[in-house]
């Protein structure tokens, strides 16, 4: 009913109308498409296949054509003043770039490939598609502008893939000395994912009737659809790897009474009642099942070696440059000397420890060396993130411990300390995500060989010795070499698992190892946040 | 005030100082007006013992010259109100009577400060025990991110006073009884125990501003002071937290030696036995009796301040 360059807005929306309706079903047909897309994408969806009784390639330009047609219709509508609608005069530069994008792409790939008019023409012509689509957004109203580009877009798709000239099992050449090829596979499902990306964009703007309101709609559809996309990655990542890795890390488990390894607790030995052989074994030739028990260990140990080291060091750097240095010169030089630190490839951490560590320590690869070496290289995480804690500790807390008369270390170690703690461990959770998935360090330092026999697992505790003559203790066991559960896996992959080695299946066996260095890796976050949560509980409601 | 006339010779080269400053529209009224105001102020005569004596004390911060040769005499047990408009000084001067200052690094003192007739700024003072027997309460409510009794027994168990350690425990030497006595008494005396006597477990941060202020005061009586500095305590509090806040004051000058810093006059006149005022550029103008101060100011800068004229 609103005449075409109506401004005015009604104080109470009337009820859900027809046109809202259809507006909130295009943002969720984009919604379905968004997650076709993602599904067909991770292989979860197979293209040459069919989906509700039809071909999913043809599922996909069909829908894609409908979600086209309708924000186009849309538009039109409240061009012509069939939808009641606030638009602004021009649909904005942003909006005009989003919209160019695509279209340069679409007429550069049509003029250079599909007619064939080569590299040069493709790019005039790619430029001047986008400066078409650039002018039909930013110079219409707003409701034309946002809608007809993207729905053209939209259903030039889908048609593309309705027709069939992209089907199932086209492959564009693209005639690199290597061999690479733009395959249906990845090329489908890609465009579809941001041509429903740019549907959900117009359409909720649609729903939210265009001008200010329909601005903030879209912009919440694209900034919802990236968190949720963050997570989604995330969770299918992992999901990835635990379904690849299951079967592997089963394999040959068996439960109940007297089957598991024998370990003795306080003395007294205790057949575990379960067996789960690829954690339990190391490596040797007469086990029915070949295991990493070696890796695990050593991953454990290494990252709680290295936090030992690196984080009263740490600690105690980021006090002295918080609490006691006066600010200036030396401390920006250590500033940007951590900082530099940090983004020091881990590579280099490793040849130092080849270098300096190794001669010094045994002579050889040992545990102990890397986990001075992993040691090192979390010393300057902890070093900031400990410093920005203790800077965001107020100083009423300084000031009002200092009016009672308390002493700057008993201040530092009552109340600063314990306020900067969260902070602290977010630190060291950060860095020990970092050091424990590390490869080369370790490669250089510490690991001893594609597969490690079970005798090589690192038995720290029970390898302290008590000497007579200095430094009093020893312990052989630290400057032993053995595994990591990163090392082991790449030495898996480059120096490969032949089909004669007693490794039932490589391929298992290798998705197992990189399932239980996830796992491992996550156990050290989850202990981490607990520490964390518990922390700041003390320090919100004691 | 016996010794008051010997200081006076000294306060001569101030009023030079004063005088030099050109452009402050007292000098440029007349230049003996200051002088005459201040042999007026020095001679306020009060009952008791002076605590606190202060002598041309002069702060800088830098370049900045934040205090210009303040001198005054603080009464024992009572309430001294320092008034003045933003950035006069007046939280730098109370910050230099426990020598907070110190912890400002471009801050540079010179002058004196006595309490109880001993230099603070000397060689060889115990910062420990002039900061127990000068407590401070803040503006802004600081209380620790821990329990309402850690909060209070903090002071004294730094101080040794107090031991309720893991080996105090173990040895049987635990003084679990003084503290909670000590929780019990300071939140007496702050008006406090009946709102949280339940809860004293519980995280501080919890309590309202007005509540966290009085854990604050409780928190500085823990270790005995004889002085309590206070910086704009109720500035952030509502009114009712304020008149709260007033009433204590009131009570806690039957025992301390209160000085407080506001920036609300009718606040000041409430509860305050002498004010100082203090103006732009970081001079006192004018000290005595309350009622004097606010009802016939000597000096006219101050009655135009008071009478919201100026500043």
């Amino acid at each position: 009913m609103a005449g075409a360059g109506r401004t005015d807005t009604r104080l109470v929306e009337s009820e859900t109308t027809e046109t809202d309706a259809v507006a909130a079903v295009a943002v969720g047909l984009s919604a379905v498409l968004f997650a076709l897309a993602v599904a067909a994408l991770f292989g979860r969806v197979s293209l040459t296949g069919s989906l509700l009784g039809v071909q999913t390639v043809t599922l996909l330009g069909g829908l894609l054509t409908a979600l086209g047609g309708t924000v186009i219709a849309f538009g039109v509508g409240s061009r012509f003043g069939y939808v009641e609608t606030n638009p602004d005069p021009s649909a904005g530069l942003i909006a005009g770039f989003g919209a160019a994008v695509p279209w340069v792409v679409i007429g550069a790939s049509v003029a250079s490939q599909t007619l064939g008019l080569g590299a040069g023409v493709g790019v005039v012509a790619g430029v001047a598609t986008g400066a078409v689509a650039f002018a039909a957004t930013v110079l219409p109203r707003e409701d034309l502008g946002s809608t007809v580009p993207l729905g053209a877009l939209l259903g030039v798709t889908g048609l593309v893939f309705l027709t069939g000239a992209i089907g199932p099992t086209w492959v564009w050449e693209l005639g690199w000395a290597q061999q690479a090829a733009i395959t249906a596979e990845f090329l489908i499902p890609v465009s579809t994912l941001f041509s429903a990306l740019y549907g959900g964009w117009a359409s909720a703007k649609a729903y939210g009737g265009f001008g200010a309101r329909g601005r903030h709609m879209g912009a919440y559809v694209l900034v919802y659809v990236n968190a949720l996309s963050i997570v989604a990655f995330l969770f299918i990542l992992v999901a990835f790897v635990v379904v690849q890795g299951i079967p592997g890390l089963l394999n040959g488990t068996e439960f109940g009474f007297g089957t598991g390894p024998t370990t003795s607790v306080f003395g007294v030995s205790v057949a575990l009642p379960v067996s789960v052989p690829f954690l339990m074994n190391g490596v040797a030739l007469f086990n029915d099942f070949q295991g990493v028990l070696p890796a695990i260990v050593g991953t454990v140990w290494l990252v709680v070696g290295a936090v030992v080291l690196a984080v009263p060091l740490g600690v105690g750097a980021a006090l002295f440059l918080t609490e006691y240095a006066e600010r200036g010169r030396f401390t920006q030089v250590v500033e940007v000397a951590t900082n530099g630190l940090w983004s020091t490839p881990s590579i280099v951490f490793g040849l130092f420890g080849f270098a300096f560590l190794i001669p010094r320590f045994g002579n050889g690869k040992s545990l102990l060396s890397g986990m001075i070496t992993l040691g090192f290289m979390l010393l300057p995480l902890v070093v900031i993130t400990s410093r920005e804690a203790m800077l965001s500790v107020p100083d009423e807390y300084r000031d009002a411990s200092a009016a009672l008369g308390v002493s700057k270390w008993q201040t530092i170690r009552s109340v600063v300390l314990p306020a900067a703690l969260p902070g602290v461990v977010t630190g060291v959770i950060l860095g020990v995500g970092r050091i424990a998935g590390e490869t080369a360090p370790i490669l250089l330092t510490m690991a001893g060989g594609t597969f490690v026999p079970g005798s090589q697992t690192a038995d720290v505790i029970g390898g302290f010795q008590f000497t007579s003559a200095p430094p009093f203790v020893a312990n052989p066991e630290l400057l032993q070499a053995t595994s990591a559960l990163p090392y082991q896996l790449y030495a898996l992959i480059t120096a490969g698992v032949g089909a004669s080695s007693n490794v039932g299946n490589a391929d298992e066996f290798r998705w197992a190892t990189a399932l239980v260095l996830l796992v491992v890796v996550l156990s050290f976050y989850a202990i981490g946040i607990a520490t964390r949560y518990y922390f700041r509980r003390r320090l919100r409601h004691t | 005030m016996s010794e008051n006339t010997t200081p006076r010779t000294e306060t001569e080269p101030q009023t030079e100082t004063a005088t030099t400053g050109t452009d402050q529209p007292l000098t440029t009224t007349a230049g003996e007006s200051v002088e005459q105001t201040r042999d007026e102020w020095r001679e306020y005569d009060f009952r008791g013992e002076a605590k606190m004596t202060v002598e041309d004390l002069d702060v800088h911060y830098g370049e900045d010259h934040a205090l210009k040769g303040v001198s005054m005499e603080i009464p024992e047990k009572s309430v001294t109100a320092l008034i003045g408009p933003s950035g006069c000084g007046k939280s730098t001067y109370l910050r230099c009577l426990n020598r907070m200052n110190d912890r400002i690094s471009s801050a540079s003192i010179d002058g004196s400060v006595k309490l109880d007739g001993e230099e603070i700024y000397q060689d060889g003072v115990n910062l420990v025990e002039l900061r127990k027997r000068v407590g401070m309460v803040f503006q802004s409510p600081n209380p620790f991110p821990k329990s309402i009794r850690e909060n209070i027994a903090y002071g004294p168990k730094k101080h040794g006073d107090l031991d309720t350690g893991l080996l105090a425990r173990l040895l049987n030497r635990s003084d679990a009884e003084e503290r909670d006595e000590l929780v019990e008494r300071c939140l007496r005396d702050a008006a406090l125990w009946d709102e949280v006597s339940d809860r004293l477990d519980d995280n501080a941060l919890g309590l309202s501003g007005g509540q966290q202020q009085r854990l604050c005061i409780a928190r500085c009586l823990s270790v005995d002071p004889e002085i309590i500095l206070m910086d704009e305590p109720a500035s952030a509090l509502d009114p009712i937290a304020t008149a709260k806040i007033e009433d204590l004051i009131d009570d806690l000058s039957e025992e301390y030696t209160v000085v407080i810093v506001t920036h609300n006059m009718q606040q000041a006149a409430r509860i305050s036995d002498q004010t100082a005022v203090f103006l732009t550029g970081g001079e006192l103008v004018e000290y005595g009796e309350t009622d004097q101060v606010f009802e016939n100011p000597r000096s006219e800068r101050v009655e135009d301040y008071i009478t919201g004229k100026f500043g």
